[in-house]
């Protein structure tokens, strides 16, 4: 009796999960259905069986489109920024936890106040960042959109890098065996490599931030060359005239690339994306 | 003093993050209070105009949809994130084959960009030949097929849905590592007790998830005052700005009709939403670190 219920519970528990799991899903299947479709069946038989894989979309997608050339404008600037957000925080984060100040409250001070970019919506820096750039001579250029990319990026990492290196055992880089290095070779070959899963944290964190970052690219960038996925993304309609089947395709490609790579690291990229929340 | 905390050492370090972080993020802060005072149109010289953009905001038709559209977001979202993530966590906090799986599907759409997202679901709620309206008319529910998007009323309540499966996952997960420091001891002397289900839930998880549950509370909120691509997406504000919500008018009085003193005022009332709301939520994570602190 107990038995056949608790199969019962099993099954039931099963169905639930599975299903939940699969109405997720339900949305990018929908996509990959219609890609096959031509723009008539589309608008008309939305439920028909496409003819099976008729890449008409896809050609139709790469011929508009230079996808390989957003794809590669956008990983320049992820490799860029991520690596200026995560190198100039470290080294901040060493200063504020690991640095000797004659007064503690400046490296509290200093923490603080890096933190405080945690409460502000990006959004209302578009504006004020379009003059800063457009003062400076730097506005529709690569430089106008990494500098803000770092910026929003600093109080995310301070929190995790100065959280780890609070508690990063000060005997081990104060000893005496480590006389005769720098400091340089100090953070290079003793403390970063103690930190490698933080940096995973931060450094997947800030990539898909800026992979996916829209306002600032179609607000600081006009240089058609210059585009990112996400802002090519945003003209389909407009600035391409594709047809509705071109449109999915073209989001197909766009997506599929980072569900992969999320395939493989989504372990780190679930903890990643959410551990600033949790420690906050 | 250790031997690496020179006066330069400390320059060094501190000075690449702290310039860019003061140029581009604190000092955009107060260029836009600036501008928030001023009548600044793009032409000419600004004018000082004291708080005259604050008390026009409030006598706004379309400021005042744009404020009870973000609401309605607020409060759609809120009641569905908070109880479809609790439940999603609570299913997986059980060990199963699959686990990991289901954790990686449910917190997949997470990480693509929002402005794919809005472009997805153009296609599930689209009225006409959506995935939605196209099944609830082939069972026969053709008075269920509903304007979604695009219609007069219906937008802020099809973002909701749209956010709710964008950040279910996450929000699922915070639960779930909030679930997983509850000792299985306590479960078990419960159901010594002859506790049921019901009981064992609502006694002991969602009492003692109480912190967690103020988490994901402030995150939802501050959530959806980032939420702008799908808007952008899905409607573009319209039709006639009707489906607006605060951070999209707000582009919409900068960048399209260039009044920038307006929506700059825009953006400082929507940064004291968001400061007032996160401080909330610095207070809340303090106490709980407090109490589990080891350092």
């Amino acid at each position: 009796m107990n038995q056949k219920k608790s199969t019962l519970g099993k099954i039931v528990f099963y169905f639930i999960i599975i299903s939940i799991s699969v109405i997720i899903v339900i949305p990018f299947l929908w996509m990959i259905l219609l890609s096959f479709k031509t723009n008539n069946e589309i608008i008309n038989s939305p439920l028909s069986i496409p003819e099976l894989l008729n890449p008409e979309n896809y050609k139709k997608a790469l011929n508009t489109l230079d996808l390989l050339q957003m794809y590669g404008n956008t990983l320049f600037l992820v490799v860029i920024a991520v690596f200026f957000s995560t190198a100039f925080t470290f080294m901040s984060s060493f200063a504020i936890a690991k640095m000797s100040f004659k007064n503690n409250a400046i490296p509290n001070g200093i923490y603080l106040f890096l933190l405080l970019g945690l409460a502000v919506p990006v959004y209302i820096l578009l504006f004020p960042i379009y003059r800063i750039n457009l003062k400076s001579g730097i506005l529709g250029s690569y430089l106008g959109l990494i500098l803000p990319y770092i910026a929003v990026n600093i109080s995310f990492n301070t929190l995790l890098f100065v959280g780890f290196l609070k508690d990063f055992p000060s005997e081990l880089i104060e000893a005496p065996i480590m006389d005769g290095i720098n400091l340089i070779q100090l953070c290079t070959r003793v403390v970063i490599p103690v930190m490698k899963p933080t940096f995973v944290t931060v450094i997947l964190f800030n990539a898909i931030y800026i992979f996916n970052e829209f306002p600032f690219a179609s607000t600081f960038l006009n240089d058609t060359n210059k585009y990112t996925l996400s802002l090519m993304a945003s003209m389909f309609k407009g600035q391409y005239s594709m047809d509705y089947g071109a449109i999915i395709a073209a989001s197909i490609m766009i997506i599929i690339p980072e569900l992969v790579f999320y395939a493989f690291f989504q372990k780190y990229i679930i903890s990643g994306m959410t551990e600033g929340a949790i420690k906050g | 003093m250790n031997w690496f905390s020179t006066k330069k050492a400390k320059a060094v370090f501190l000075t690449p993050a702290l310039l860019i972080y003061g140029i581009f993020l604190i000092f955009p802060i107060v260029v836009a209070a600036y501008y928030s005072f001023t009548d600044f149109s793009g032409i000419g010289k600004e004018n000082l105009v004291g708080l005259e953009n604050y008390t026009r905001m409030f006598g706004d038709r379309l400021f005042l949809i744009s404020l009870k559209n973000t609401a309605l977001v607020l409060l759609c979202s809120f009641f569905m994130i908070l109880i479809f993530s609790f439940f999603v966590a609570y299913l997986l906090n059980k060990s199963f084959v699959g686990n990991s799986v289901s954790k990686a599907m449910i917190f997949s759409p997470y990480v693509i960009a929002p402005i794919i997202v809005g472009i997805i679901w153009g296609f599930i709620l689209n009225p006409q030949f959506g995935l939605l309206n196209t099944i609830l008319r082939s069972i026969g529910f053709d008075n269920l097929a509903w304007e979604w998007i695009g219609g007069k009323s219906l937008t802020p309540v099809a973002i909701a849905i749209v956010f709710t499966w964008q950040v279910l996952g996450f929000h699922a997960t915070i639960f779930l590592a909030g679930m997983k420091t509850i000792s299985s001891d306590i479960y078990e002397a419960a159901s010594i007790d002859g506790a049921n289900r019901r009981q064992t839930i609502f006694l002991i998880t969602i009492p003692l998830l109480k912190e967690t549950i103020i988490m994901n509370v402030v995150l939802i909120i501050t959530g959806v005052f980032k939420i702008y691509e799908l808007v952008y997406q899905l409607t573009g504000g319209g039709p006639n700005h009707l489906s607006e919500v605060l951070i999209s008018y707000m582009y919409y009085t900068v960048f399209t009709s260039s009044r920038y003193g307006y929506g700059m005022a825009i953006a400082v009332f929507v940064l004291i939403l968001s400061i007032v709301f996160s401080f909330s939520y610095i207070q809340i994570s303090n106490k709980r670190n407090k109490r589990g602190a080891v350092s």
